[in-house]
């Protein structure tokens, strides 16, 4: 009882920082999404047109931009926790605190992440709620919902610990930012952020079935849109294996790590 | 309550750090890629020191001098390079749970509040962490914000609130949970005279009453005179004083610290002075002096005779000017440790015999 309550007050004071500052919270998590969405409308409307073209790998301009809709919703559910640095906290001497608390740094990021994927939750609906209602998209059933959501869970949780994992190696490193953007990018392209997957020869489609990244974005964009054709269960187990991969190596990094920290600037 | 004899001991406690040196410039950092030259310090060097349940003590030092990284070694934050560390029975880079929530600490610089929500919550979330029952925790918040005079502050945004305000809440968050031993660094750092004698009273009152162990360091005498019943004093990572706050005022000897005042400016080169450790106002109309007790009268008729005094007042070594003073010149503390070390073993010479 007495651990679940400091869980839920961490996750409570998590959720009152983050809204704290709203008008900076949604600059930093609808600003990336939503320019990002943007650029990508005008270009595939634009190759289209451009070109004359009815089809590119099976998707007309209105599925193509349907599935760029669906990204900007998958990322606002699962990715936005890519903009969290955990490696300012050990950088900056911030981790003190949690060393002393009777409750872990983990603990305590985990509990943030929480908080914060309820937020995204309430974002991503509000989001998803404005674009039905101007006709760009049309809600799901509540079976692809059911669906869709835990997968989404879990790839966020993948990001999470994947974020937290790298934070960790600046025990070692002064600076991560370099290792988070370049890990941002390659699981963009290979997720199926830029591009859907198709356009992809198969070979190479093949080489990242056991990769994370296909399922971080290509997967539960097909769920959402209902043209999902693979195996479900095959994408949970693998986003789930990924994740207990990198927490239990955030573990071993966290134990050779804490060692080696200076507790710089108090 | 306590299953360890000792509050603290350190055996030959000792952490280095490492770092290479970077010449400035672009060829600098280019340099640095290829060859680092390497250099390894000793923050704290061979410490010892052993600490009773109950105890205040003022750990004292310049900046630089190894505090801030005993503290973090004696807290369980970093891991010491060699030696031994016991706080409650405890080896604190464990950081096993039951000892996180027996100690406590405070740093006067540093912040552990929640910037943007009210103290007020904060102290919730820490209740929950100490697994504080919801009567125990409400007497303490009742108590502590009564003798700290804090109740209107509970409920406003802790970024809003003074330096001074802010400080008795830290205070008052670590406070909770009736931690065993207290480490407090520098908690009246840029406080005004008025908050830092508030925080002073308080801690004297909380400590009496609560009959815990603390460790302070502070910059200021002030704290360490009001607080502090024992000194360890660190300098270069080393134990170089610990005893009494008493024992500490003599550490240079038997001499009393006098101050002069001459109607003029008076010759600072006249051979009265040289060994009298002068310090002169920038006017040269003012010296304070240290004359050793035997000599006190004779020296002071002379100086009465020779020169257009004033004033003049007579005083013990105040701590702060021993502080100075050892600051300055380090040695002295060797020589003081030295001559204490000689006695002791001339006294037990003469037990023997």
């Amino acid at each position: 009882m007495g651990e679940l309550n400091k869980w839920l007050e961490t996750i409570k004071i998590a959720w009152v920082n983050l809204t704290a500052y709203k008008i900076n919270y949604i600059i930093m998590v609808l600003g990336p999404s939503l320019t990002f969405f943007f650029v990508k409308y005008n270009l595939w409307t634009a190759i289209y047109k451009t070109n004359s073209l009815d089809m590119i790998q099976g998707y007309t301009l209105s599925q193509m931009l349907s599935y760029q809709v669906w990204t900007l919703v998958v990322g606002l559910i699962a990715q936005s926790y890519n903009s969290m640095n955990i490696a300012v906290d050990i950088r900056y001497g911030k981790i003190s605190t949690y060393l002393i608390y009777p409750f872990d740094f983990w603990q305590y990021h985990t509990a943030s992440f929480i908080a914060f994927f309820m937020n995204q939750i309430v974002i991503s609906f509000l989001t998803l709620l404005a674009l039905a209602f101007i006709g760009i998209i049309t809600l799901p059933s509540l079976a692809i919902f059911s669906q869709a959501l835990p997968l989404c869970f879990l790839v966020a949780l993948l990001w999470f610990v994947v974020m937290y994992f790298i934070g960790l190696i600046s025990f070692w490193l002064d600076e991560t930012w370099t290792l988070r953007v370049v890990f941002i990018m390659i699981s963009q392209f290979f997720s199926g952020a830029f591009l859907p997957l198709e356009i992809f020869p198969q070979w190479l489609m093949d080489g990242i079935k056991y990769l994370p990244f296909k399922y971080m974005t290509y997967v539960p964009v097909k769920v959402f849109m209902g043209t999902y054709t693979g195996s479900l269960s095959l994408a949970y187990i693998v986003v789930s294996l990924w994740a207990i991969a990198f927490a239990l190596g955030s573990a071993l990094l966290w134990r050779k790590g804490v060692k080696l920290y200076t507790a710089a600037g108090i | 309550m306590h299953n360890s004899k000792y509050a603290l001991r350190t055996h030959q406690l000792t952490k280095s750090f490492r770092s290479f040196k970077k010449k400035p410039g672009i060829k600098g950092t280019l340099q640095s890629f290829v060859k680092r030259d390497y250099t390894t310090k000793n923050a704290v060097d061979g410490f010892d020191v052993t600490i009773k349940h109950g105890e205040f003590i003022g750990l004292l030092g310049p900046n630089g001098a190894g505090k801030t990284t005993l503290m973090k070694m004696l807290t369980g934050i970093i891991v010491p390079s060699s030696g031994d560390i016991e706080v409650l029975g405890y080896t604190p880079s464990e950081r096993h749970k039951i000892f996180r929530k027996k100690i406590a600490l405070v740093m006067g610089q540093k912040s552990q509040l929640w910037w943007d929500i009210p103290a007020m919550d904060s102290f919730k979330l820490l209740q929950k962490y100490y697994e504080v029952t919801d009567q125990n925790f409400k007497n303490r918040v009742e108590e502590l914000s009564e003798l700290l005079a804090v109740k209107d502050l509970l409920h406003i945004h802790v970024r809003k609130l003074s330096l001074g305000e802010r400080m008795k809440l830290e205070l008052m968050a670590c406070l909770l949970h009736e931690p065993e031993i207290i480490f407090l660094d520098e908690p009246t750092i840029g406080l005004d005279l008025v908050a830092q004698k508030r925080i002073r009273e308080f801690l004297a009152s909380y400590h009496k009453k609560n009959n815990c162990s603390v460790i302070l360091t502070s910059h200021y005498m002030a704290d360490v005179e009001a607080l502090c019943e024992r000194i360890v004093l660190i300098i270069d990572g080393k134990n170089s004083f610990d005893g009494s706050i008493h024992e500490f005022q003599n550490v240079l000897g038997r001499k009393k610290f006098v101050q002069f005042r001459f109607s003029e400016k008076v010759d600072n080169k006249a051979s009265i002075w040289k060994d009298l450790d002068p310090e002169w106002n920038p006017a040269g109309n003012m010296v304070n002096l240290r004359i050793d007790e035997s000599q006190l009268r004779e020296k002071s008729q002379e100086i009465l005779q020779s020169f257009p005094v004033s004033d003049f007042q007579t005083d013990k070594m105040p701590i702060e000017r021993v502080m100075n003073t050892l600051l300055t010149r380090p040695d002295l503390v060797a020589k003081s440790a030295a001559q204490k070390a000689q006695q002791q073993a001339q006294q037990k010479n003469k037990d023997k015999a």
